[in-house]
């Protein structure tokens, strides 16, 4: 049907044509399209053939099927026509084919050669004509191609196919005839009827050999035709291993193998058919043979040479889909290290295998070792074999997928003592090359193969620091080497001629930060490697490109150190074309000299690893234009301010000038917040800013110049104060300033640095240590935060270390560093060098000091924070000396407990500063699983700043009683985290209580599901319930109207149970430690209900008792706290709930 | 005498054939009406059926890709077509050319995909050519032309055919001791060149063959000719230059090795070989006798490949022809014939790692402006 379906569907010009075909054949039109399916499907040409009965049987099929039709026609006038001419020609063919059918056969024969002629000509054209220009491009041209030869070579496999079954039939007509009439034995030759016969026989035979050799013909027709095949999927794999490689060097190629496995596998079937069908071949040869007998000399050569085109397609196929690469260097495959994983994978692109056979896929590495002195032998860790499991994914074909490999070098292979990491061999360790190769035993339909194909060659390194080395070797193996095996390439490597390696350059770019090279690029960078411009014949050599360099750095490790700046951080610049970034200082003048003052551009530094800078150019009122650029920025800033805000806030300080931005167009006369509005980050206020509690804050950089110095000038970090109070700069950064600059920087309350609102002062520092906001160097704030590090000072400049480099608060944290003064200037270290707040935390880290110099830190995910370790030991002490700052940390589960080292591993540390010296650590004594107590007394502020997952919990929680309580002049301030979830209380009570004091507020923070603050005396009680929006009590004796009804819990029936749960667990060990300890715990409870409760078991009492007064980790009479603890107690003894099945 | 020389008259070789004659009066009328009849067969032919296959009769392959590198070439076909027609049955028989233009009416005008050539087989066999033998394409080749050469009746015809195919070189042998120079002018058929240079290396493209082939040898030791005006044998330089390039353009590339005497191997190696061929871009200043119209037709362009797969024992020929009329790619592989394309010719290069497939074994090559 397919082909009078193309046919009908022909242009004019080529209908025609046919029409012209069907006027004066024998075979009507009508009946060719009546029975079209039917007439194709049949083996004109065989029936054509003499002697053939298949003719007579089509012939009369044809007359059979064309009276069927004809009585399916309807009744209707619209088939009177058709119908007349189908009998009418139904008549004709009767009458002019009945004697010899053969002569219809051919007629259709060559009726449907002469439609495919027309049609290839009509389809040629029409293509022709749709697209006149050879435009298409070559690879998708091959591709049809392929697609195109792989659908003829399908069809004509059919074809032989029914030819051989065609000869199927023959050969069983003959042989039964054969053995009917023949007789050998009797002499028969008289017999003029036997000699018919055997004529007869003869004849048939005649008619048999010539069909065998017809099916030989066609069989080395289709042979002929799939060597083609062979070697136009030859060369596809070919482009396609040298795309991998480029991919791997980062250039921005399609490496899929789906349409190579596709024809592969289709190619592969069809050998493997015809395969099949000449053994089937031979296999007739067994029953009837004769002499020259053409299967006996044709079918072994038939075979033998598709066997050898099916064993070099299927070694071919072998490949190595994905080259050796560490899972987080996806960009820079075919780098190793020892010890980290790695995978591979190899694919059979014919996805042709036997399910009863097991294929082993097997991996070695360095199966034959370069002759290389002091070669390095590895062994691989991982198991090295893997069976193809039939069934397995077969939509994902023939995969062996080696994951998690790992490396390890064999301890004897470098010789003798001595040579270990000293190199004894000629070649470094980045530039051995290592191999793997795969191995496959395949087997299929009888054919026993065992492939095998090796990665590319890779580098395997010890140390993250020889990565970029690493992959410079494998840069310039994958650009020169011819031979994808040459382990000893490095031996001499040759050099790159230009133009290659400019490629190869630009690829390293667009793969870090999608945008590659320009020729400008180009053209400096070949400047800086031949110091002229480069002819397309120039060539870089290896050791100028990895290894040698007048700025101490070679080419390469310049270029390297760009790319990991851009990959870092100015991607998204880089990308937008924003940066110049490879211009000379030569070319950066020429630029900049046409151009206004104001004007700047983005390039690279030449002189320090890994840095960008901006050129600006000013023109003076007399004298040539000036240019200026800052000392270079390197990951190291930019990590933690970006470098479109360093543009936007960037303020140069000239003596007696007002700060400005020189900062205006960016090169060619883009305006600056044009260019970089888009990439400004934007400053998301956190809660704390809406309540208007805390200032604005902005972190920018500065520059100052001094009339003396030249005008390179250092890069300096600011700190802007609020209400010009004190502004204190120190030049840091690279280490080239001078401490003399430190006075002139002071400009205290001179208020020159105008900050941008009132209120605030923000310090901002670099990424690593760089912080030095006080004068003569005090306080370090050291933090490698990428976001953020904050030390705000208070409205009165109070930001006042005391000595020099005294307080440190070194932070890795990735999110947030806060260091925030109060007002009063609390920030205050006691003593050089005491306290230490180091904090690991990934979360978050709040260095908030209080309005009477508290500082609290607080730190919640278990294992992350190390609170100062002098500190740590003596918790007791350092909290009860009044004066001294109160340092707080939380640890690991391993980490040391202020005072309860008994407890569980799980319980989180707890720490309380205070303003006045008083530290309450109350962890929860049972089940101390999730625990924080922070209290802080008399002015202090209290700041519970929970965590990541709502984990920190202000209260202990399964003795059910958390007390937190901010006294007289205190607040209380939970602070959510990320997740909305505090607790201010126990979970597993449903009940806190936190008990706010006579003037104090409590802020309860959103998040709590359970949280039920009851007030007590005469406090306020704000009552936030379920989910929705907290209740902040800002009036003291008014209570929310929709929780009026809530009745004060009845507290004594719980606090007797809680009691009485206490006791049991103090009374067993009376005495001991967590006697103490729970007793540490809840002081202020016990007393509370000392007067309360009666038929308290005597033991209890006798455990107070054993507390010692002078014990440091109970609070001191002394203490101006305690007694206010002890009258919240007392008097405003809180409801509580408690719920038994917490004791178990 | 060298190998060269050996190969010069190999190539000029001619079969010594039976030209027997019978005039036979009665058959006059017949004649005539024959003529009529091949008259009006000459019209069919003319429509161009396009490419029709040849039946293997027994080993058949390698005659019948000559054959369709013969009748596709409407040179040759010219000439075929303007034999005499043997006057008697018996003759007919007998007579190669008319058993080829026999067959090619046959092949031209019945509607059919193949026909079967045993007429002209068995005409052959009547020659010393045996039927169910497997030929070596380049010696049937010759032995076939020389054949219907022998027994064209009409001169003129003789010598179109000979114009039509001969190469003529001429050989230089000059002795080193004195200046004496000996010339001498050849005639062949084929240009066979070698694919190994004398380390036994591959030779890279056809192009080199054909430089290797005409580079000038230099004989000595045993290979020393006898110089009459030095009296002995003295070492001789032989050299080769080319004077005449005809229509059609024959080079056998010897891919079956000698070397070991008994054992004969194939070379499969990869070979390539152009479309276009410029001698006189492949040859010096040298290598040639030619004057510069004769230089300015060397302008070839690739009109059939006999290709050879298996092995020397065992194997079979095929033909990739470009039809002139229509200049499409044709491959015969006996009965069977499909439209191909330059990349399926390609194929015939050759492959170092496969030893059964197809390579080129005659490369044919038509002048690009006929003369």
């Amino acid at each position: 049907m397919a082909q009078w379906q193309e046919v009908q569907n022909l242009a004019n010009a080529y209908l025609e044509q046919v029409h012209q075909l069907y006027a004066g054949s024998a075979l009507p039109m009508a009946v060719r399209q009546c029975l079209a399916a039917w007439i194709e499907s049949q083996n004109w040409r065989q029936a054509a053939e003499p002697l053939s009965s298949h003719a007579r049987m089509l012939f009369h099929s044809l007359l059979a099927l064309l009276d069927e039709h004809l009585g399916s026609l309807g009744m209707g006038n619209e088939d009177f026509m058709l119908k007349h001419n189908l009998r009418k020609a139904r008549r004709d063919l009767q009458a002019e084919f009945e004697e010899c059918p053969d002569n219809l056969a051919n007629l259709v024969a060559n009726l449907l050669q002469e439609e495919r002629q027309i049609l290839r000509l009509g389809q040629a054209g029409g293509e022709g004509g749709a697209a006149p220009a050879p435009s298409t491009p070559p690879e998708s041209n091959r591709e049809q191609q392929i697609q195109r030869r792989l659908a003829e070579f399908h069809a004509a496999l059919q074809e032989a196919e029914r030819a051989f079954r065609h000869l199927e039939d023959m050969q069983d007509a003959f042989d039964f005839c054969f053995k009917l009439y023949y007789r050998p034995g009797e002499d028969r030759t008289n017999d003029p009827q036997y000699t018919q016969q055997i004529q007869a026989l003869q004849a048939k035979l005649q008619i048999l050999d010539r069909q065998r050799r017809e099916v030989l013909a066609q069989m080395q027709q289709l042979l002929g035709r799939s060597e083609t095949l062979r070697d136009f999927l030859q060369e596809e794999l070919e482009a396609w291993q040298e795309r991998q490689q480029r991919a791997c060097l980062g250039a921005p190629v399609d490496t899929r193998l789906q349409p190579l496995e596709t024809w592969f596998t289709e190619l592969g079937q069809g050998l493997f058919q015809l395969l099949q069908l000449l053994r089937a071949l031979g296999d007739l040869r067994q029953k009837v043979s004769y002499e020259r007998d053409p299967l006996k000399a044709e079918t072994p050569l038939l075979e033998r040479r598709l066997l050898e085109l099916l064993t070099y397609l299927l070694r071919r196929a072998f490949v190595v889909e994905q080259q050796p690469s560490m899972p987080n260097a996806c960009k820079r495959p075919l780098v190793l290290r020892t010890t980290s994983k790695f995978s591979a994978r190899a694919r059979l692109l014919v996805r042709l295998h036997d399910r009863n056979h097991r294929m082993e896929a097997k991996i070695h590495i360095d199966r034959d070792p370069p002759k290389i002195k002091g070669f390095r032998k590895f062994n691989i860790l991982t198991s090295s074999t893997k069976t193809l499991l039939a069934g397995d994914c077969p939509q994902e074909g023939l995969v062996c997928d080696f994951q998690y490999l790992t490396l390890k070098e064999q301890k004897d292979s470098r010789s003798g003592k001595g040579s270990k990491g000293g190199g004894e061999g000629p070649l470094v360790v980045t530039e051995e090359l290592h191999l793997i190769t795969f191995t496959l035993a395949y087997a299929y339909c009888g054919l026993q193969l065992e492939l095998e194909t090796s990665t590319l060659p890779f580098v395997i390194i010890s140390n993250n620091n020889q990565l970029s080395s690493a992959w410079a070797s494998i840069l310039w193996f994958n650009m020169l080497s011819c031979d994808p095996k040459e382990q000893q390439f490095f031996s001499a490597p040759p050099p790159a001629p230009w133009p290659r390696l400019a490629e190869v350059l630009s690829w390293q770019f667009e793969s870090v930060a999608e945008r590659g090279l320009s020729k400008d690029h180009l053209l400096m960078l070949a400047e800086k490697l031949f110091g002229s411009k480069a002819s397309p014949e120039s060539t870089v050599a290896w050791p100028k490109f990895s290894k040698d360099g007048a700025a101490g750095f070679s080419f390469w490790a310049w270029l390297d150190g760009i790319l990991g700046l851009l990959q870092e951080h100015l991607k998204q610049l880089w990308k937008a074309g924003l940066i110049l970034g490879f211009v000379s200082r030569k070319q950066e003048k020429k630029l900049l000299k046409g151009k206004r003052t104001g004007t700047f551009l983005i390039r690279f530094s030449e002189s320090v690893l890994g840095g960008v800078t901006c050129t600006w150019v000013e023109h003076p009122e007399s004298g040539p234009p000036a240019f200026r650029a800052v000392v270079p920025y390197t990951t190291a800033e930019l990590e933690s301010l970006a470098l479109p805000d360093i543009i936007r806030d960037y303020q140069l300080l000239v003596e007696e000038n007002i700060p400005e931005n020189p900062l205006q167009f960016l090169y060619p006369n883009i305006p600056r917040d044009e260019a970089f509005g888009p990439y400004y980050s934007q400053w998301q206020e956190a809660n704390l800013m809406e309540q208007k509690k805390y200032l604005n804050r902005r972190l920018i950089r500065v520059s100052s110049r001094q009339a003396n110095e030249s005008w390179q000038t250092e890069e300096e970090l600011v700190a802007t104060t609020e209400n010009l109070e004190m502004l204190q700069l120190q030049p840091s950064g690279l280490g080239t300033q001078e401490p003399g600059g430190l006075a002139s920087l002071q400009h205290g309350s001179s208020g020159t640095l105008q900050p941008r609102e009132s209120g605030t002062l923000q310090v901002a520092s670099g990424n690593l240590g760089t912080l030095q906001p006080s004068g003569p160097g005090t306080v370090q704030v050291v933090a490698a935060s990428p976001e953020m590090l904050q030390v705000t000072s208070g409205n009165l400049g109070t930001l006042q270390p005391s000595g020099p480099g005294t307080v440190q608060v070194v932070a890795a944290s990735p999110e947030m560093l806060q260091v925030t003064s109060g007002n009063l200037g609390t920030l205050q270290p006691s003593s050089p060098g005491t306290v230490q707040m180091v904090a690991t935390n990934l979360g978050m880290l709040q260095v908030t000091s209080g309005n009477l110099g508290m500082l609290q830190v607080v730190a919640g995910s278990p294992g992350t924070m190390q609170p100062g370790v002098s500190v740590m030991q003596q918790p007791g002490s350092q909290v009860l000396d009044p004066p001294q700052l109160l340092q707080v940390g939380s640890g690991v589960s391993e980490l040391l407990q202020p005072g309860i080292r008994d407890l569980k591993p799980q319980l989180v540390l707890q720490v309380v500063p205070e303003g006045q010296g008083m530290l309450q650590v109350g962890p929860g004594a049972m089940e101390p699983q999730l625990v924080l107590q922070l209290v802080s007394e008399g002015q202090g502020l209290l700041q519970v700043g929970p965590e990541n997952l709502g984990t920190m919990q202000p209260v202990a929680g399964d003795t059910g009683m958390l007390q937190v309580g901010p006294e007289n002049l205190g607040t209380m301030q939970p602070v959510a985290g990320d997740t909305g979830m505090l607790q201010v209380g126990p979970e597993n009570l449903g009940t806190m209580q936190p008990v706010a004091g006579d003037t104090g507020m409590l802020h309860p923070v959103p998040g709590a599901v359970e949280l039920l603050p009851v007030p007590e005396g005469q406090g306020t009680l704000p009552v936030p319930e379920g989910q929705g929006t907290l209740l902040v009590p800002e009036e003291q004796g008014t209570l929310p109207p929709e929780l009026r009804d809530l009745e004060p819990l009845p507290g004594s029936l719980d606090v007797q149970e809680l009691l009485q749960s206490l006791e049991n667990v103090l009374q067993p060990r009376s005495g001991t430690l967590e006697t103490l300890e729970a007793a540490e715990l809840m002081p202020d409870m016990l007393e509370a209900m000392d007067g309360r409760l009666e038929g308290l078991d005597p033991g209890l009492a006798g455990n107070a008792a054993l507390l010692n007064p002078r014990d440091p980790f109970l609070p001191q009479p002394e203490d101006t706290a305690l007694p206010a603890v002890s009258s919240l107690f007392t008097t405003d003894f809180p409801s509580l709930h408690i719920d038994a099945s917490d004791f178990q | 005498m060298s190998r060269k020389e050996q190969e010069t008259r190999a190539g000029t070789e001619t079969m010594k054939a039976e030209a027997k004659i019978q005039n036979n009066e009665e058959e006059a009328e017949e004649l005539k009406a024959k003529d009529q009849r091949l008259a009006s067969v000459f019209g069919v032919a003319d429509l161009k059926n396009g490419a029709i296959g040849l039946y293997n009769v027994g080993q058949s392959c390698c005659l019948n890709s000559l054959l369709q590198v013969f009748f596709m070439n409407i040179h040759f076909t010219g000439i075929l077509r303007r034999i005499t027609v043997p006057p008697c049955a018996m003759q007919k028989k007998r007579n190669v050319p008319y058993q080829m233009l026999l067959l090619l009416e046959k092949m031209q005008c019945g509607k059919q995909k193949a026909v079967s050539p045993i007429d002209l087989a068995c005409c052959l066999s009547e020659y010393r050519v045996k039927l169910f033998v497997q030929h070596d394409a380049a010696q049937l080749f010759l032995n076939l032309w020389n054949l219907v050469k022998k027994q064209m009746k009409k001169p003129e015809l003789v010598e179109e055919l000979s114009n039509l195919y001969t190469i003529c070189v001429q050989e230089h042998l000059a002795c080193q001791k004195c200046s004496l120079e000996t010339k001498r002018n050849s005639n062949m058929l084929t240009l066979p060149v070698p694919v190994l240079d004398t380390n036994s290396r591959a030779l890279r493209t056809l192009e080199k063959c054909l430089q290797y082939f005409f580079h000038p040898e230099e004989l000595t030791d045993h290979n020393m000719c006898f110089c009459e005006q030095c009296g002995r044998k003295t070492p001789f330089l032989q050299s080769m230059k080319l004077v005449h390039l005809p229509q059609t353009l024959t080079i056998h590339l010897k891919r079956f090795c000698f070397e070991e005497s008994a054992y004969i191997h194939k070379l499969s190696h990869y070979l390539p070989f152009p479309q276009d061929l410029d001698f006189n871009a492949v040859l010096t200043e040298n290598q040639c006798q030619a004057d510069d119209s004769e230089k300015a037709a060397w302008q070839y362009e690739l009109f059939a490949v006999i290709a050879h797969s298996g092995s020397t024992s065992c194997g079979h020929y095929c033909a990739y022809i470009r039809s002139l009329t229509e200049c499409k790619w044709y491959c015969f592989n006996d009965s069977e014939v499909c439209q191909v394309s330059w990349d399926d010719v390609k194929c015939t290069y050759g492959h170092s790692n496969l030893h059964w497939g197809e390579t080129a074994y005659l490369l044919i090559y038509m002048k690009k402006h006929p003369q």
